[in-house]
């Protein structure tokens, strides 16, 4: 059971008959099925720039997603206030959605118990900024001095507590406190006349507790070494080639290359390369791929999804066959499946849609050192800073920041600042060899569609791609 | 904007000045918003509402932080600025940290830019169901047998904000737009699904083009992705596209920024008056532009909006420079913001563009990709279609193209006459020489 009293009935005064009240409201023209996001969540994000921690910005933010289900069809209106009166109000409109007039029976209301997968030792409601002004210093004064070359030193650090309610139709009831914090550790550096920058980040849904000295070295170290190792690296020639994905971050892979093209809105709509091609194989043997929201404290981990839904693990690719697609309610419906967990929002204001979680590719037979000896001539790619996908044709791009040429089985010189393009069903099936090292990343990303934002968390063991389009020179 | 929220925007700032801000600004808005997606034949979405915010700066011994609340109860706002304020208190000094002298404040006197539609309360539900059945019916039709799925969005929004710092500014606009969309994705023979989009907005209901020339074109240009592949990695001269281009031009402009120039990681630092793009390399900037989706009279600092150019005739003219970092540069304020950013139009179509090139590569649509403002070196994935003898051959798809900033726009040749006029940045199709792609 998730701890703590529910915030809407202990802060707002809120109780299931006016639940009940909204829910009759949302139903009134003939919906089939209606849910109430409540969402109460502050954020804080403090900075150092030149020595000093000296920027703060806070958001706190409160409201109401009403959506109505009519068939395929969806109604949805939000509001940022909890008076009866306004809720009512946006209730009505999602309502008008629904053209059948067929009412449906009120269910009472029983608020299902939660598991708790990112307990907070200390929730950053009781951390005051005192307390995080020495995380940074710490991090600022270590970053700084690690090298005569570094010469500037950013940080930002976030935290947010999200307390979400789902109270849906057919009388499910779930309760959530959800916390979240963010580190990035920005460097500068200049070196004979040449300026590098580059960044480390971790991410967690953790409290302060996340934050022991070890690791906040470890970050400023990482963030240091990766901004100076830009001095010794060069872009590598254009064209196809064999490469080998680091373990851990290059999970960035999965989320481009099949984790959009698995999410069943686009195969409901026919629109991803995906669509019609489960039950077939896409990738060797020894390849398997999940998505999974129980891992404890991940970025993308939940206790509920956010249309109440329970949270477990998808298998997207089990021995290279292609098994389940993720699903919200919406689609799980349209495909007589039950939902997986996969429905999130980014906030109150939005419509839940099938997304991400955790997602990682599970550990395969070979040995890093195999994989990497088997590349005559490739790249190996170690770190990353974004990616994009066309669900559609299967084009997918990730960026790398940082990696090293493979030339006769060995990693030699450095390279950064090449994008990879590739295509999802094709790189799948050039999967050569599965390492048996899997790295679930801490690094704090997060995942865009439809214009709303989710934190997701992905991994990946090393892995031999046989050949993918690298961006490069000459 | 109704007085309630009026009177709770100055209530606001009336408490955090007496509570130990030195100085404040707040800002308030109120956006109605309705949008409507139609696939299949009928309605698929409809979400409706009024999304409504305060944020405030606060200035408190010589310690500064920006906060927003969506929660507009005055008890509970009230907490909000104690707890902001005392937050505030903990951090360390910025001495750059003040409101804009209040001699540059807007608004910009004597312009009126007709930004609010009158009608946009008087457009019923029906009128935004009949705009996306037209959109979706033209998609289809367009695009026959081979779609998979067609979908048509229309978005309006009417919004209002208000803004008001302790010095003396007083900010207030009211602003409508309408936006129409269409996606398409259709079948292709090895069984990729190719997609693409078209998109048109405008401040005003009837600054929209025909609604069934939104669906036509996002079928077209699926159907014209049918069939991509990649081409040979070469150097080949680079033609994007008008809506494309935008890609490449914020990637320039960040290492133009003040952020970036103070903290050291811009490849364009100390340029100012030297050439860093071709002749034909203008970026105007004009936020007067009657009814323009980026017009304004004054921008997010309060500072009084005026035409400029950043570049011209390939030399860097002026930076991208805000309030906060000409103080920590110790240089002058030149606005941190664009608006209505123009590279003037040559007289080329297109077509007309591509004419007279032997072999190049169209870029229509750019997929993911970076570029590091520090050392200026980009890398996008692309696609687009390949030219031979000026005509466009076949569709391409599954490349990068790959470079510097400080090389690439130098090798701008041409500039097409075709502005996309539908953003607030109204760019032409640009022509660029030996450019690096890579694919096979």
């Amino acid at each position: 059971m998730t701890p703590g009293p529910d915030t809407f009935a202990a802060r707002f005064g809120l109780d299931d008959a006016v639940y009940g009240r909204l829910i009759a409201a949302a139903l009134a023209s003939g919906g089939d099925f209606c849910d109430l996001f409540l969402q109460a969540k502050t954020s804080n994000v403090i900075g150092l720039e030149d020595g000093e921690v000296n920027r703060a910005f806070r958001q706190s933010d409160l409201g109401i997603g009403i959506r109505v289900v009519a068939g395929d069809a969806q109604g949805y209106a939000f509001c940022e206030e909890l008076e009866e009166r306004s809720m009512l109000e946006a209730a009505r409109v999602a309502a008008s959605i629904a053209k059948s007039g067929a009412t449906l029976p009120p269910q009472r209301i029983v608020r299902t118990p939660l598991p708790d997968r990112y307990p907070a030792a200390r929730p950053w409601s009781g951390v005051t900024t005192e307390e995080k002004l020495p995380l940074l210093a710490r991090l600022g004064q270590r970053a700084s001095a690690a090298d005569p070359r570094i010469r500037k030193v950013r940080i930002r650090f976030g935290d947010a507590e999200s307390h979400v309610l789902v109270v849906d139709s057919s009388g499910r009831k779930a309760y959530d406190l959800q916390p979240m914090t963010v580190l990035y550790v920005f460097c500068v550096a200049e070196h004979e006349g040449r300026i590098e920058e580059n960044y480390h980040a971790i991410g967690a849904r953790h409290g302060l507790e996340l934050y022991q000295p070890e690791l906040l070295d470890s970050v400023a170290d990482e963030a240091v070494a990766k901004t100076l190792l830009l001095f010794q690296a060069v872009r590598p020639a254009a064209g196809e080639m064999p490469v080998v994905l680091a373990a851990g971050s290059s999970g960035i892979l999965l989320h481009e290359a099949i984790g959009h093209g698995m999410e069943a809105d686009f195969n409901r709509k026919g629109t991803s390369i995906f669509s019609d091609r489960i039950g077939t194989a896409v990738a060797r043997p020894f390849v398997s791929i999940v998505d999974e929201g129980t891992l404890p404290s991940a970025r993308g981990s939940l206790n509920v999804d956010d249309e109440g839904n329970p949270v477990g693990c998808t298998t997207l690719v089990e021995n290279g066959i292609l098994r389940s697609y993720m699903h919200d309610r919406v689609s799980a419906r349209h495909y007589g499946v039950e939902p997986t967990g996969n429905g999130r929002r980014e906030s109150f204001r939005q419509m839940p849609l099938p997304r991400m979680r955790n997602t990682y590719m599970l550990a395969g037979p070979h040995s890093k050192e195999e994989i990497i000896r088997s590349v005559r001539r490739g790249i190996y790619a170690v770190s990353f800073t974004n990616g994009q996908v066309q669900i559609g044709a299967g084009d997918f791009t990730f960026y790398i920041k940082t990696g090293y040429l493979i030339e006769e089985g060995k990693l030699t010189t450095p390279i950064k600042d090449v994008n990879l393009i590739g295509n999802g069903p094709k790189v799948l099936a050039d999967v050569e060899m599965v390492g048996d090292d899997l790295v679930i990343d801490q690094g704090g990303w997060t995942c865009g569609k439809d214009g709303q934002s989710v934190p997701v968390s992905l991994g990946l063991p090393t892995v031999k791609v046989s050949a993918i389009t690298v961006g490069g020179e000459g | 904007m109704e007085s309630t929220l009026r009177d709770l925007s100055e209530r606001a700032l009336a408490h955090a000045l007496a509570h130990g801000a030195r100085e404040a600004a707040v800002g308030l808005y109120r956006t109605r918003f309705i949008e409507l997606k139609r696939r299949e034949g009928k309605t698929e979405t409809l979400q409706a509402s009024t999304a409504r915010g305060l944020s405030i700066a606060l200035y408190v011994d010589g310690r500064y932080s920006s906060n927003a609340t969506s929660y507009l109860v005055w008890s509970e706002l009230e907490r909000f600025l104690d707890e902001t304020l005392a937050m505030t208190r903990k951090l360390a000094p910025d001495p750059y940290r003040a409101l804009p002298d209040p001699a540059r404040y807007g608004p910009t006197e004597g312009v009126e830019l007709d930004l609010e539609d009158a009608s946009y309360d008087r457009r019923e539900m029906a009128w935004r169901e009949q705009l996306v059945a037209e959109v979706e019916a033209a998609a289809l039709a367009a695009g026959g047998e081979r779609v998979i799925s067609a979908s048509a969005d229309v978005t309006t929004q009417a919004s209002e904000s208000l803004q008001i710092h302790s010095n003396g500014f007083r900010g207030e606009r009211r602003t409508t737009s309408f936006h129409l969309s269409a996606s398409v994705t259709a079948r292709d023979a090895e069984g990729r699904r190719p997609e693409d989009y078209a998109h048109a907005g405008a401040r005003h209901a009837e600054g929209l083009p025909e609604p069934a020339s939104v669906g036509r074109e996002a079928a077209e240009r699926a159907l014209a992705r049918i069939g991509s592949r990649k081409a040979e990695s070469r150097r080949l001269p680079l033609v994007v596209e008008n809506r494309a281009a935008g890609r490449l031009v914020s990637s320039l402009l960040e290492p133009l920024t003040g952020a970036s120039l103070q903290q050291r990681r811009s490849c364009f630092a100390d340029r100012v008056g030297a050439a860093i793009g071709s002749p034909l390399l203008t970026l105007h900037d004009d936020p007067l532009i009657p009814r323009a989706l980026g017009s304004r009279l004054y921008d997010d600092e309060g500072l009084r909006a005026a035409p400029r150019d950043l570049l011209r005739d390939g030399v860097l003219v002026e930076y991208l420079i805000d309030d906060y970092y000409a103080r920590k540069l110790g240089v002058p304020v030149t606005g941190g913001s664009t608006s209505n950013l123009i590279l003037p139009a040559g007289r080329a179509s297109l077509r007309e563009l591509c004419a007279p090139l032997a072999e190049a590569i169209l870029v229509t649509s750019f997929l993911g990709g970076n570029s590091n403002p520090a050392t200026g070196d980009f890398s996008f994935g692309v696609s687009g279609f390949l030219i031979r003898g000026g005509e466009r051959v076949a569709p391409v798809s599954e490349m990068n193209i790959t470079g510097n900033h400080t090389e690439l726009w130098k090798r701008l040749e041409a500039v097409g006459g075709d502005p996309y006029p539908w953003s607030s940045w109204q760019l032409p199709s640009l022509l660029f020489s030996d450019v690096q792609f890579s694919g096979q």
